[in-house]
């Protein structure tokens, strides 16, 4: 049984300018234990995507479509329910841990709160699991270093902080917005190892978002690309870096600068990413593909399995 | 925070004595003052400063027995008007009201302009939003003295429910209209500092954050949302602050209450320059030392400022 | 004072975030924007009409607003209402003089006071605080503990003893307004001077050997623009303001001119005689002409936020 199922996840947003389709038609399922990463170009949706899983999308947000969480229907759940989920099932690490954590309360508070309200712990309870969750994600000293308020901290280890805190109640899914993308390089990889070993141990099923392929690389089974708001490829991660389906996962590869390659320039792929508010009416990235054809500007490609649990968006050939 | 607190007092010293001597180097240099060859004032005026202030001497030694009498014994010296009476007099028949009055007004533009301010973010585009906003619009064109006759004007000439003007040792038939034509304008301004305020904590990060937690609507605003939203409130208070004190002027007027600003104009008016000068040094401590208050919460609720 | 300081500083904060303005782009893009606005649409409207109004208004008008009517003198109660007929078109003050007239009078007045005030502490505000901000260190730490204190002094009492001691006229009031309306305008343009002074613009002019002055006239006061013309609107409806509270004391414009302070002031003392037109008149004008204002000059705030883009 999966333990996520989404289907045909949409999100529109109404603004001054016109209605922006952020997410449009997104469709995947995630075991237990599994990792999926999702990756794509900034604006391509990726984030509008896991807020639609947590119901986290702005007032002028509409979502439609399925998203089933152990088989209930979690999409539009009245706020008290989807408050039972969030913390307890579902949790999200968000991508600039300065702004995520709340700058006027100390982390101790921000910890315990989770555990009082959810596990209906006591202050001094809350407070000493929270300690022991610290410790878990590596932060030295963290009995004294817990009443320290967030910007008192460094970035990696506010990031930290933000782990500790999405684990506190032993989620199933852990949903990671671009986790590393605010941190350095080295601090990066720390955090992308405590996350896998956190898994290995919780057990938990991880949706990472990222526009970073060699964080996916190291750490997921199977990878979704988006591109304007919609699913280009999707299937099991060593066989798409290595035999990528989709002209825009290929384009996305190439583009990869290499040491082993000798070269004057970058390769990239020439264009630049849709808008949003008028969105193409056929396949969003027929402007800068090579291979693209006629129907391609008419008709939007369906997400199909061409091979098992492997999927493409994409009308042109398969090149075997 | 205790070294915040010092830090911010070693400014504020420094920063009144600046006015004590600015307001008496203002009075020095007056026209018609006692300082000046032009002595037209009445001969017993005129004893009763030169032996308070040893005008023979030296300036800068008359500074000094000047801010040495504010700061020590908080003697502002006699009045340049009423040979019988001290500038401390003055204000102390004064300043009792105008606290009193102004107080309220405080309290009551502060704790109404931030309800409807969180009401109206709460209740963003909806249409309590918009008639709180319009309200808050409305008052924000209504400065004191527009209010001022507007009220009696209907409380007092149409319904007949309140007196016109007049103190009466401060019961409450006499303070409700002072108190209101005074507070309209800075609830509106407060209330809408507020709301905006509001709105961009409840947009932010950590607020996101928070829901993302599970926790309950109510407990998020409570807890995570309404000290930060606080916060440019705070700074508006003391510009709040500084224009009741101001705008008592027009309430003594308009009201006859007989406060501090009705002595003040009056002063002003008659050229007594000791008791403008007093009014003065007591207006800005206060205002300095509000303004210290206000600094002192900002930091309570910001750890990040401390610094 | 009467300002929300806050909306200003945010769109500060916001200007500046961006990149250095694109030419044109930014203010036809606002144009567009602020036009969308209806209440600013209908303020700036409203607003041209009141200054058509103060122009042109006395060609209407019989009467001048100095000159006595004894006819009504006797009698305020009825000879003195609103009418065609007498051709007090608003009625006639306590005095028998023509409210009409003396309301134009005070809406020149009133309106002139706002702008030259607002004018004069945009100009102050705008070339200390640059100033400021760009010389950066010491000079800026002096300079703007020096508006700290200045600020910390009510100035409603430091103006009320300038008057007092130099005697009432207009040019006083202009003048005190204005000087001591500049503070906060320094103190933002103070903070847009310091995030501008650190992009790269402003290294490559200096990089070039342009000299300090220019670089603040020519690079810095340009792209802090925005934010002083939304400032400056938002100031106008104070200065009236405070020009009106002057005036309400008695201690403003002298007999027998007359701004919308000094009319309200008279038409509430006759409140009790049951000659209300004497004071809703000026507050009508008063009122509308405020909330025109405080209408565009949101609107403008609106329209150049670079964030709502």
């Amino acid at each position: 049984m999966n333990l996520l199922e989404v289907k045909d996840l949409s999100v529109q947003f109404d603004t001054l300018d016109g209605t922006v389709s952020a997410v449009n038609g997104i469709s995947f399922n995630l075991k237990a234990g599994e990792t999926l990463g999702i990756v794509g170009e900034s604006g391509s949706g990726k984030s509008q995507t896991v807020f639609a899983l947590m119901g986290l999308i702005a007032r002028n947000g509409k979502t439609t479509g399925s998203i089933k969480y152990n088989g209930q229907e979690i999409l539009n759940l009245p706020e008290k329910q989807l408050n039972k989920i969030r913390a307890q099932q579902i949790s999200m690490i968000f991508q600039d841990p300065m702004t995520s954590l709340n700058p006027y309360t100390r982390v101790s508070d921000q910890l315990a709160e989770v555990l009082i309200h959810h596990k209906g712990m006591s202050k001094k309870q809350a407070l000493a699991e929270s300690v022991q969750m610290l410790d878990a994600v590596k932060i030295p000293e963290a009995k004294s270093r817990i009443h320290l308020y967030p910007h008192e901290f460094s970035g990696g280890m506010r990031q930290r902080v933000m782990i500790a805190m999405a684990l506190l109640c032993k989620p199933k899914l852990l949903i990671a917005d671009e986790p590393t993308t605010a941190l350095d390089v080295t601090v990066q990889a720390q955090i992308m190892t405590l996350l896998s070993e956190l898994q290995q141990e919780l057990k938990t099923a991880i949706i990472l978002i990222t526009h970073d392929l060699g964080v996916i690389a190291g750490s997921c089974e199977e990878m979704l690309v988006m591109y304007g708001g919609r699913v280009m490829e999707y299937g099991n991660i060593k066989k798409v870096f290595s035999d990528p389906a989709h002209p825009y996962t290929k384009g996305l590869l190439h583009a990869i600068p290499r040491i082993d390659h000798q070269g004057s320039q970058l390769t990239t792929i020439p264009g630049s990413p849709p808008n949003m508010l008028r969105l193409p009416k056929g396949c969003p990235f027929e402007p800068r593909c090579d291979v693209a054809s006629d129907t391609c500007r008419n008709e939007i490609p369906a997400l199909q399995e061409f091979s098992k649990n492997r999927y493409r968006a994409c009308h042109s050939a398969m090149e075997v | 925070m205790l070294n915040f607190i010092l830090r911010r007092l070693a400014i504020a010293i420094p920063t009144i004595l600046v006015i004590i001597l600015f307001s008496f180097l203002l009075m020095h240099s007056a026209p018609g003052g006692p300082f000046t060859a032009e002595r037209k004032l009445p001969p017993e005026v005129l004893a009763n400063i030169e032996k308070k202030y040893g005008l023979d001497k030296p300036l800068y030694q008359q500074i000094g027995v000047y801010v040495k009498n504010v700061v020590t014994d908080f003697d502002f010296g006699p009045s340049f008007k009423y040979k019988n009476l001290t500038v401390n007099e003055i204000i102390a028949s004064g300043f009792p009201v105008t606290i009193v009055y102004g107080l309220w007004a405080f309290l009551f533009a502060t704790l109404i302009g931030v309800s409807l301010g969180v009401f109206a973010a709460l209740k963003h585009n909806t249409w309590l939003d918009y008639l709180a906003t319009s309200t808050a619009i409305i008052g924000s064109v209504l400065p004191n003295f527009v209010m001022a006759p507007l009220l009696v004007l209907l409380f007092t000439v149409y319904l007949n429910w309140l007196p016109g003007g007049g103190w009466q040792g401060g019961q409450w038939q006499f303070i409700i209209m002072p108190v209101i034509a005074l507070a309209t304008s800075y609830l509106a301004s407060i209330a809408r500092i507020t709301r905006s305020s509001m709105l961009e904590v409840l947009n932010s990060n950590f607020i996101r954050t928070a829901k993302s937690k599970g926790l309950p609507t109510q407990y998020i605003i409570l807890h995570h949302a309404l000290k930060p939203a606080m916060l440019p409130v705070l700074t508006s208070l003391g510009l709040s602050f500084v224009g009741m004190v101001t705008g008592s002027v027009i309430i003594d007027q308009y009201f006859s209450t007989g406060g501090i600003g009705q002595h003040f104009v009056n002063a002003a008016l008659n050229r007594d320059y000791s008791v403008i000068m007093g009014v003065t040094i007591l207006v800005g401590t206060l205002t300095i030392v509000f303004n210290l208050l206000v600094e002192i919460l900002y930091a309570w609720i910001d750890p990040r400022i401390r610094y | 004072m009467y300002v929300d300081n806050k909306k200003v500083q945010d769109l500060a904060d916001n200007l500046s975030d961006s990149n250095e303005i694109e030419g044109r782009s930014l203010w036809q893009d606002a144009r567009h924007r602020f036009f969308k606005n209806k209440a600013a649409l209908v303020s700036l409207i409203t607003l041209s009409l009141i200054v058509l109004f103060a122009l042109v208004g006395p060609q209407f008008s019989p009467w001048d607003y100095e000159e006595i009517d004894w006819d009504a003198m006797g009698d305020i109660q009825t000879m003195g209402a609103p009418s065609f007929s007498s051709g007090h078109y608003f009625g006639t003050d306590d005095l028998g003089r023509d409210l009409y007239s003396r309301v134009i009078q005070g809406t020149q007045i009133s309106l002139m006071v706002g702008l030259i005030g607002s004018f004069i502490a945009v100009v102050v505000g705008t070339l200390y605080g640059a100033v400021a901000g760009y010389l950066g260190g010491r000079i800026d730490s002096a300079m703007m503990r020096t508006v700290d204190i200045l600020m910390a002094i009510p100035f409603m009492f430091v103006l009320i003893l300038l008057m007092v001691m130099f005697g009432r006229s207009i040019y006083m009031i202009f003048i005190g307004i204005g000087l001591l309306s500049w503070l906060e305008m320094s103190r933002i343009i103070r903070g847009q001077t310091l995030s501008l002074k650190n992009k790269e613009f402003i290294e490559a002019a200096i990089a070039t050997g342009v000299k300090p002055f220019t670089i603040v006239t020519r690079h810095i006061v340009p792209n802090v623009l925005g934010i002083v013309v939304v400032y400056a609107t938002l100031l106008v409806p104070g200065m009236i303001m405070t020009e009106s509270f002057i005036s309400f004391l008695g201690l403003g414009v002298q007999e027998p001119q007359t701004s919308w302070g000094a009319l309200i002031n008279e038409g509430a003392r006759t409140i009790q005689n049951g000659t209300l037109w004497q004071l809703l008149f000026p507050l009508f004008f008063f009122i509308t002409t405020l909330l025109s204002f405080f209408f565009i000059g949101d609107g403008l705030r609106d329209a150049l936020d670079p964030k709502d883009r």
